[in-house]
């Protein structure tokens, strides 16, 4: 399945979704087009309330990320090239928030920091997709 | 018109206040999740709602009626699962629903049937040899087959493996789906209470303490770890927005009711130090600390 809550991670089960969408828009695994669930056929196998997923579609509808088209299912929005890099972006910079902020607290200095993940790329490339 | 209204509820045996002063309202489709210690009042609660019990003081309505009054009007509209539901052990499975269908003008067959298939019942068993997780499905199946406006369960998942529970939890979610039910819940579970509940209401100390949008809870609550020596657990409780604090090892632990970074910044500016950590806590975590026994 496409989705998964953690009802202990301490992020509303609301945001885990959304992230888990935008995620997928990003990484290309859902396309501009693409059919999303519906609410009744995604909250009993994740066994959430359909409120939940409804007030997640509805946010991701308001963020643009999803829209309605009448008398059909919700849908991945048109995203442009250049919105699908932002997006990505905007994803790797939440990911690395907290290890900047640990770098800091540890006072290593940016070009350790930098070094590390340039190492960390070399050594993950040519295996990527698997976030999906 | 409410489903559910309790006004200025007490309730106590004896001289033991068991419930002060509750007040709340439940608004169709709403699931709400009822939490509270062993002993904190949600069996009582949810007795004053089935008319089992009467208020000693305030006013308890369902659907706008005095439970006390008209129980069995009242009753037909809602499902009721107790905390341990006593089947007949002589009958069978299969009269079992025959007396139920009988008791409610309402009963849907389908559902009923879809569920018997679904938890795969034998029907010619004896209540009395049935597993505890069968006798569950069974009054599940009796509380939610004549289609309730309001399903009250308390402690569904007592006593149930996490695959049982799971099953649990889905017919529920189904029966949400189809027909927009109200339900009141009490659990333990704090998993299942995240993945039903729209809004959750917390009992300590007979009174309400907590009463809030699951989501706001989430955003509005944090748990700051401060070092000893940076304060007292009496300093922080002064506080305005500090709920509760308690000395944990070398640390104090204390909720606060805002986020994580209003709670950094009100502890940096009365401590006047920033070597406090506070951050988002699981309703696990904050039920352990509000309620928290011991030191």
């Amino acid at each position: 399945m496409l989705f998964y809550v953690d009802p202990h991670s301490g992020v509303p089960i609301f945001r885990q979704l959304m992230d888990q969408v935008k995620s997928h828009v990003a990484s290309g695994v859902l396309k501009s087009g693409d059919e999303l669930p519906s609410i009744r056929s995604l909250s009993i196998p994740l066994g959430v309330n359909p409120m939940t997923i409804s007030k997640a579609y509805n946010l991701l509808v308001h963020d643009e990320v999803l829209e309605h088209r009448p008398g059909k299912p919700l849908v991945v929005a048109d995203h442009g090239a250049a919105e699908i890099a932002d997006r990505r972006r905007e994803q790797l910079r939440a990911a690395l928030v907290p290890a900047a902020k640990l770098a800091a607290s540890m006072g290593v200095a940016a070009d350790e920091a930098v070094d590390l993940l340039r190492e960390l790329l070399d050594q993950t490339d040519g295996n990527n997709g698997e976030d999906s | 018109m409410g489903v559910l209204e309790f006004k200025n509820v007490n309730r106590g045996f004896g001289a033991t206040p068991v419930l002060k002063g509750i007040s709340f309202a439940v608004t169709p489709g709403e699931v709400v999740g009822l939490l509270g210690c062993n002993g904190a009042g949600k069996t009582t609660l949810i007795n004053l709602v089935m008319g089992m019990l009467a208020v000693d003081d305030g006013t308890v309505r369902v659907f706008g009626q005095d439970p006390r009054r008209d129980p069995m009007a009242v009753r037909r509209r809602i499902g009721y699962v107790a905390e341990d539901q006593e089947l007949p052990p002589f009958l069978r499975v299969g009269e079992v629903l025959a007396l139920y269908r009988g008791l409610f003008a309402g009963w849907h067959q389908e559902t009923a049937d879809a569920l018997v298939e679904r938890f795969g019942l034998p029907l010619g068993r004896k209540v009395s040899d049935l597993s505890r997780g069968q006798a569950r499905q069974v009054a599940l199946l009796c509380a939610v087959s004549h289609r309730p406006e309001l399903l009250i369960l308390d402690e569904p998942a007592g006593g149930l493996d996490p695959a049982a529970r799971r099953e649990f939890l889905e017919t529920s979610i189904r029966l949400l789906n189809e027909t927009g039910t109200t339900i009141l819940f009490s659990s333990h579970h704090m998993g299942d209470v995240e993945r039903m509940a729209s809004r959750l209401i917390m009992i300590h100390e007979q009174e309400k303490w907590i009463d809030s949008a699951l989501d706001d809870i989430r955003d509005g609550y944090s748990l700051a770890l401060v070092p000893g020596e940076a304060a007292t657990a009496d300093q922080l409780l002064a506080l305005g927005d500090c709920l509760c604090a308690r000395q944990r090892g070398s640390a104090l632990h204390a909720v606060f009711a805002t986020d994580p970074e209003a709670c950094h910044a009100t502890l940096a500016r009365h401590l006047g130090r920033e070597d406090h950590q506070c951050r988002p806590l699981p309703l696990e975590e904050m039920f352990i600390e509000l309620v928290g026994r011991g030191s």
